[in-house]
């Protein structure tokens, strides 16, 4: 009797065995992302969210990375400080970098968590915080193509050369928020430096029913140039108030997304866009698979993905190079020796160090449209501005 | 000095359309309908929609962008205030304010966050007009003021002089003794809502043709919201010098101040308005009380 039992345990144990186990899924690279998905803002921040998804998606469907998946939890924080805060708690439990897709008012909680948790923060699509510039802050990272103190150099400079050695008077139109206010009073002061003839700083609340006034302001004030820095709204409204009223100068704005489109629409050579994203015009292969890529993945057009693109570009270098198992720490050291060629997604090659955390040489462009070819052109190809 | 005071004309018209969409519903239910703003921004994306469906036929699409803000205000009477007659006052307020938050969803849904600008699909222009003087203003400037005084002076013969108008004076009144005077209340409540959504949607209409349409723009409806409530929220004619005031205290301070403050000013002068004279401009005291 016993040794029947015993065959027949045997026998039930062999064909245990016998019966193949399930495969166990390879652990995934756990990353969070607070993004200003839906809200006020999202129009600027909601495309990163797009292109990561899209991306990331297309690196798992091909066996992930290092043979593991990257698993991206999105948190919609809606442009709100303690939604993001909140997000940014969650991730500091279990993901190995946290990204920050969202305005700046988001900037300081989702900062204060990852250094609480000493999680590397990377921004991406927002711009840029002082403390991905060298000197850089160990866990900070930043991959927007837009950053403060080296857009007004570029612009400036930009506007010094096309005035040829005349003296020009230059405006800003800023918005009433903090970033915008102290880039161009930064830019004011540049301005003085680089022997132009600034004009103070005019403020723009974001909700402002009329942009005409404002405009008014810096057409009475003599200016032959513009530069705004400023979110797309504000920058784009005072150009077209200013045009309205029959101001006769020129206007350098940042192109964000909306830029490719809105120098299409309008056709006004004196609009010039500074960005650091070639513009989807160009029809470079990389845009051609990217807009193949998210074609019914996103409601926006190819050209919005740039800066979440680029970012994912990045994410994916350092992941890949950080390996498996791959710690906070691990991946906060390759992301500070990454070198991304964006395949002519931007003017050369994204490169970090150890020292500076948003890259050694930022390039730009300056697109405006050309009525003779009836096209947008780019002023004088790549710029380069080395951030030291 | 002339070129603001073209301006304040033009802002002034932006918020006199969206003051009158305040005052009518008022005036008729009692209810603040605070989801003003959103009728302005869905009257634009209205407009975008049918001139991308219609493009280069104005004709079609902008008729038709009217008519459907019209109906969109009877369905908002229809299906959200009419099942709140007979509840506190405060509870439509609130329905309201539920309104205008799923609208913003439903446009995000539908037509993204992105900035959209329907004059090219309408096949439109908006060149700049130089005013005597020298004052500079787009076509759509002008396109904003004279919808504003075609409306106000359509709203004014309408309400003195046509037995609908006429009725729907009498419903805001005493809408008991109306009714038992034969008077369709819910007929004259809706045509109310129809007016002041179509108000909104015209403002929405001519605003994004001119400068832009994105579903923020529910922010201008509270700025003038404030308008109505300077000029007396029951009074159709204190929403003009009430618009005016507001447009000018916002241009002045630009120009001639601290252009922070054109934020915060047409809620300064409500609060003035406010201390010195709660009820309005042209409001009645029996109103704030109500309220």
């Amino acid at each position: 009797m016993r040794r029947r039992a015993l065959t027949a345990a045997l026998g039930v144990l062999t064909l245990a065995g016998a019966v193949p186990a399930p495969a166990q899924a390879p652990e995934p690279y756990r990353i969070g992302m607070t993004a200003a998905i839906t809200g006020r803002f999202s129009a600027g921040y909601a495309p990163t969210y797009e292109a990561y998804r899209a991306y990331f998606k297309r690196v798992n469907d091909a066996g992930g990375l290092n043979g593991h998946p990257v698993e991206i939890t999105y948190e919609d924080d809606r442009g709100e400080p303690q939604r993001a805060a909140a997000a940014a708690k969650k991730f500091g439990e279990s993901s190995i970098l946290m990204i920050n897709a969202s305005i700046s008012a988001t900037y300081k909680p989702v900062q204060t968590e990852a250094e609480a948790t000493k999680t590397p923060l990377l921004f991406g699509g927002g711009v840029c915080p002082r403390e991905a510039f060298p000197p850089a802050h160990p866990l900070i990272f930043c991959t927007t193509s837009y950053g403060s103190k080296w857009d007004s150099r570029m612009a400036l400079g930009f506007i010094k050369d096309q005035s040829a050695g005349k003296k020009v008077k230059v405006g800003f139109a800023a918005q009433d928020i903090p970033l915008s206010r102290i880039e161009l009073e930064f830019a004011e002061q540049l301005a003085k430096e680089l022997g132009l003839e600034p004009i103070p700083v005019v403020v723009v609340p974001g909700a402002a029913s009329d942009f005409t006034p404002f405009a008014q302001n810096l057409k009475d004030a003599g200016a032959d140039w513009v530069f705004s820095w400023a979110p797309w709204g504000v920058e784009i409204g005072v150009f077209e108030a200013l045009h309205r009223i029959g101001w006769k100068g020129n206007y350098i704005l940042y192109g964000h997304q909306p830029a490719q489109d809105e120098l299409t629409r309008l056709k006004l050579p004196s609009l010039h866009a500074l960005t650091g994203n070639a513009m989807f015009t160009e029809n470079l292969p990389i845009h051609t698979e990217i807009a193949s890529i998210v074609k019914g993945q996103t409601n926006h057009p190819p050209h919005y993905m740039a800066e979440g693109w680029t970012s994912a570009q990045v994410l994916e270098a350092g992941l890949k190079k950080c390996g498996w198992p791959c710690s906070r720490e691990k991946l906060a050291q390759s992301l500070a020796t990454v070198s991304v060629d964006t395949r002519g997604l931007r003017g050369g090659p994204i490169e970090m160090t150890p020292e500076n955390h948003y890259r050694k040489v930022s390039h730009y462009k300056v697109y405006r449209w050309d009525a003779a070819k009836n096209a947008i052109v780019s002023v004088g190809g790549w710029h380069k501005l080395d951030i030291k | 000095m002339l070129q603001a005071l073209a301006t304040t004309l033009v802002v002034a018209s932006l918020y006199a359309l969206l003051g009158a969409g305040y005052v009518l519903v008022y005036r008729s239910s009692r209810v603040l309908n605070l989801a003003q703003g959103d009728l302005l921004t869905l009257g634009g994306y209205f407009v975008f929609a049918l001139a991308a469906t219609f493009p280069g036929l104005p004709a079609v699409s902008l008729p038709l962008a009217v008519l459907a803000s019209a109906l969109t205000g009877v369905l908002v009477y229809v299906v959200l205030m009419r099942p709140m007659a007979g509840h506190p006052i405060f509870a439509a307020v609130l329905v309201t304010i539920t309104l205008g938050i799923l609208l913003r969803a439903v446009i995000v849904f539908v037509f993204t966050d992105r900035t959209r600008h329907p004059l090219g699909n309408l096949g439109l222009t908006n060149p700049p007009r130089a005013l005597p003087g020298g004052a500079v203003v787009s076509t759509f400037d002008l396109v904003m003021v004279a919808t504003a005084v075609v409306l106000f002076v359509g709203l004014f013969v309408f309400l003195k002089l046509s037995p609908l108008g006429i009725q729907m004076r009498a419903a805001g009144e005493r809408a008991l003794l109306a009714s038992q005077r034969g008077i369709n209340f819910h007929g004259v409540f809706a045509l109310s809502w129809a007016l002041a959504a179509c108000a909104g949607g015209l403002a929405g209409m001519i605003y994004a043709s001119n400068v832009r349409l994105e579903p923020s723009l529910d922010v201008l409806g509270l700025r003038a919201f404030a308008v109505a409530l300077v000029g007396g929220l029951d009074s159709l004619a204190g929403v003009i010098p009430a618009a005016i005031i507001v447009a000018a205290v916002e241009v002045m301070s630009v120009r001639y101040g601290n252009p922070l403050l054109s934020d915060v000013s047409p809620f300064l002068c409500l609060l003035l308005m406010l201390l010195v004279r709660p009820w309005g401009l042209f409001g009645t005291r029996e109103e704030l009380e109500r309220v």
